[in-house]
């Protein structure tokens, strides 16, 4: 059986490779997506003192570690039985949303726009923000400034633009100044414009996205509150294909809802629901959820978004305009809270002390998805359990069957070309897929893109 | 002037901080051509004739020190980017258990797992351990930090690739502390969530465990300048890297001791969870190891058994 290999995936975060198995009429006989590394962090975290874990967790991934960081501080916060202050709060909601103007800005400029505004079909060398930086350099210019706003925030708010370090048990570490809080608003207004003069070039993007490449139908899953679009306060829902509510969790009671299996061609783990059925998470998945986005201008894009794609939406290229929507939602909520007068307030943080509850789960919604940090701790607070359920396992099985729906229409003759594999890339990539956060990675093993002749497997 | 970003096992953020030059970005690909970084760029094997490469992540499979390897032969400058190429990282703490129990737990031992789960076979195995690509291949230049941060990176990047070497601090973490000593009576070690910490006087002196004595700078003190006691993320401090009988575990002891008063033996017996406090970052690295006092060797050797 011939096998047609593309490795590394480019433009993803993390290492991961596609592999495609032709039958001897060199048709596709399947396809996998498939990830070759692991890194152990539930076995490793545990005996570490758990409030060790928000440092920790973060370098799971230097992408969304805002995410990890902040899902790991509220299950420590249950543990030592502190709930932060009204200011805490809002400085945490406010790192979030920061994370989400960073990865989402990085993602729909940096890494999946050279496919559409370079082109998907030109040449590898030239399809990047490089490239994009040569052809369009306004463009670039703005993704590099609105990006930076969101490093910026994470930076005065969290102590460090990557691997931030003060959200602590009880609340965050130190009160944002006044100077930092009118610089931040000054940037932030500026980042709002930028993003609304990219919505007028996103949008052109409606109308040109292909709603057929990897097709898959799945349930969704993601937060809302009071049928808002919400990113760390709110209840998970869970609905069908059809978009049939099946459910709803907020703390540990998640395990009854879904199940997580594995298989032997991948270090990736899948999630499904516990009634077998399989689900995705992430930006499509909180627009199909949420009534509205709660903010004028994202929710004037969400209405553009479903008049082109419906209430309730499959196709998954039609992530990336969703994830558009949400960028614009993050621009606005951030100038909001930045002028809130609470968001300089000097309480910040309830003082912690000994263990109160013995489970922690912390569940809040991160860019790529809802992401889960479960710890058990013996009554000193050492962690004896340790489950980490992040975004890119749940959508695993949605990426894999894209994979091959797209494989089946693209491999013509037995044969991948450059371009057509990076039209299966372009797929994998709208899912935004974040391996070091999924396998919480060790490493990799690469091949280079090339055709193998008569492998037997 | 080509460049290139070669990813071993790692969370990419050392590529984010390569982004997070921001517009300085744009200068610096004015003057050098990228030439190959997966996590950017579609080039899917780094090609010959690389000027400098920044290697980041560990060495913790085959497949990664083959491409250690390989970049080494590739590139005719190479730098050891990031915590984890310098020491191991975070990856590293994966040696605190046996490869067979560690995939073991994470795919039949957690919460949403069931005990007859398959196992991932057709996937590269582990190393014995984890090394950092120091320990196996010469490197010309390490940059530490997790990440190296912009204000340091803006100085460094620009010079590299002019063929200069920038002269900058190679002090501690305290030697970029704006906190004062004040007198330190009555000391008891705390855990680093327990109350509130002043903002006046030094963490470890109010007794918190705050690693900035044994740790290099160049982060600008941000933990402690927040009211975070200091982790260790950038590494040892260059007198614990030069000196074979110097430690992070003994040098911290030492100075808590110098501080209080208190004699080692008694510090000694309050500390905690040695492995994932005072070696999180380097944990990895065969240098940090074979100092004769490290804690390393017992710390794996206990809790892989």
């Amino acid at each position: 059986m011939t096998q047609i290999t593309i490795s590394p995936v480019t433009r993803i975060e993390g290492h991961a490779q596609v592999r495609i198995w032709l039958n001897a009429q060199k048709e596709v006989e399947r396809a996998h997506f498939s990830v070759v590394e692991l890194r152990g962090f539930e076995k490793f975290l545990i005996g570490a003192a758990v409030e060790e874990a928000p440092r920790i967790t973060p370098r799971i991934c230097g992408i969304c570690p805002t995410s990890h960081h902040l899902a790991s501080a509220q299950a420590v916060d249950q543990i030592f039985g502190v709930t932060p202050p009204d200011t805490g709060r809002k400085l945490r909601e406010l790192l979030t949303h920061a994370q989400f103007i960073h990865s989402h800005a990085m993602h729909f400029f940096m890494l999946a726009a050279p496919d559409f505004l370079i082109g998907h079909d030109a040449p590898a060398s030239e399809r990047n923000m490089l490239g994009l930086a040569k052809q369009s350099p306004a463009i670039a210019r703005n993704a590099i400034e609105v990006r930076k706003l969101g490093q910026r925030i994470t930076e005065a708010v969290g102590g460090k633009p990557i691997h931030p370090s003060n959200a602590v048990p009880g609340g965050v570490s130190r009160p944002l100044e006044e100077g930092q809080r009118a610089a931040l608003l000054t940037m932030a207004r500026q980042g709002l414009a930028i993003a609304e003069q990219g919505w007028e070039l996103a949008r052109t993007l409606l109308d040109s996205t292909d709603l057929t490449l990897g097709a898959v139908e799945t349930g969704f899953s993601g937060m809302c509150r009071d049928g808002k679009h919400s990113l760390c306060e709110g209840t998970v829902q869970i609905a069908g294909k059809d978009g049939k509510p099946l459910g709803s969790f907020t703390g540990a009671d998640y395990v009854q809802h879904i199940q997580e299996y594995s298989e032997p061609w991948s270090y990736l783990k899948f999630v499904k629901l516990a009634s077998g059925e399989h689900y995705r998470v992430g930006p499509q998945a909180r627009l199909n959820l949420c009534r509205e986005m709660g903010t004028p201008l994202a929710d004037a894009a969400l209405k553009e978004y479903r008049a082109r794609f419906g209430a309730y939406v499959q196709a998954p290229l039609a992530a990336n305009l969703a994830r558009y929507v949400e960028f614009l939602a993050s621009c606005e909520r951030t100038i909001q809270l930045l002028e809130d007068p609470a968001i300089t307030g000097t309480k910040v943080r309830e003082p912690a002390g000994a263990v109160v509850n013995r489970r922690g789960v912390g569940i809040l919604e991160a860019p790529r998805g809802t992401l889960i940090h479960d710890y058990t701790v013996d009554e000193r607070g050492f962690i004896e359990q340790c489950n980490l359920i992040v975004a890119t396992c749940q959508n695993s099985w949605a990426i894999d069957r894209s994979v091959e729906q797209a494989a089946r229409g693209l491999v013509r003759d037995g044969v991948l070309t450059e371009a057509a594999g990076n039209r299966i890339e372009m797929v994998i990539r709208s899912y935004d897929p974040c391996i070091s956060c999924a396998t919480h990675s060790i490493g990799r093993k690469p091949v280079a893109f090339e055709v193998l002749d008569a492998i037997n497997i | 002037m080509k460049i290139a970003i070669e990813e071993l096992a790692g969370c990419s953020g050392c590529t984010i901080a390569i982004l997070d030059l921001h517009e300085a970005l744009l200068e610096i690909v004015e003057k050098a051509e990228i030439v190959y970084a997966p996590v950017i760029m579609d080039v899917k094997e780094p090609p010959d004739g690389i000027d400098i490469a920044f290697v980041t992540g560990a060495v913790r499979n085959r497949e990664n020190e083959e491409r250690l390897k390989q970049i080494r032969k590739k590139a005719k400058t190479l730098v050891a980017f990031g915590t984890c190429a310098c020491y191991g990282g975070i990856s590293g703490l994966s040696m605190l258990d046996s490869p067979e129990h560690l995939i073991q737990h994470v795919f039949r031992g957690v919460a949403t797992t069931r005990p007859d789960a398959s196992l991932p076979q057709e996937v590269p195995q582990f190393l014995y351990r984890a090394f950092a690509v120091g320990d196996l291949a010469r490197m010309d230049y390490y940059i530490t930090g997790c990440p190296p941060k912009e204000m340091y990176l803006s100085k460094i990047l620009p010079a590299l690739l002019a063929g200069k070497v920038p002269a900058l601090s190679k002090k501690s973490v305290c030697s970029e502390c704006d906190r004062i000593m004040g007198s330190v009576e009555g000391w008891k070690l705390k855990r680093r969530h327990e109350g509130v910490p002043d903002r006046e006087h030094c963490l470890l002196g109010q007794g918190y465990l705050c690693f900035g004595a044994v740790t290099f700078g160049r982060c600008g003190a941000s933990c402690p300048h927040s009211n975070v006691p200091c982790h260790g993320c950038n590494g040892p401090s260059l007198d614990i890297l030069r000196e074979p009988c110097r430690d992070i575990y003994n040098m911290m002891i030492r100075r808590i001791a110098d501080l209080t008063g208190h004699t080692e033996a008694e510090i000694e017996k309050e500390m905690y969870d040695v492995a994932h406090t005072f070696y999180p970052f380097t944990i990895g690295s065969l240098i940090m190891e074979d100092k004769g006092i490290s804690k390393i060797r017992d710390l794996v050797r206990e809790r892989s058994r």
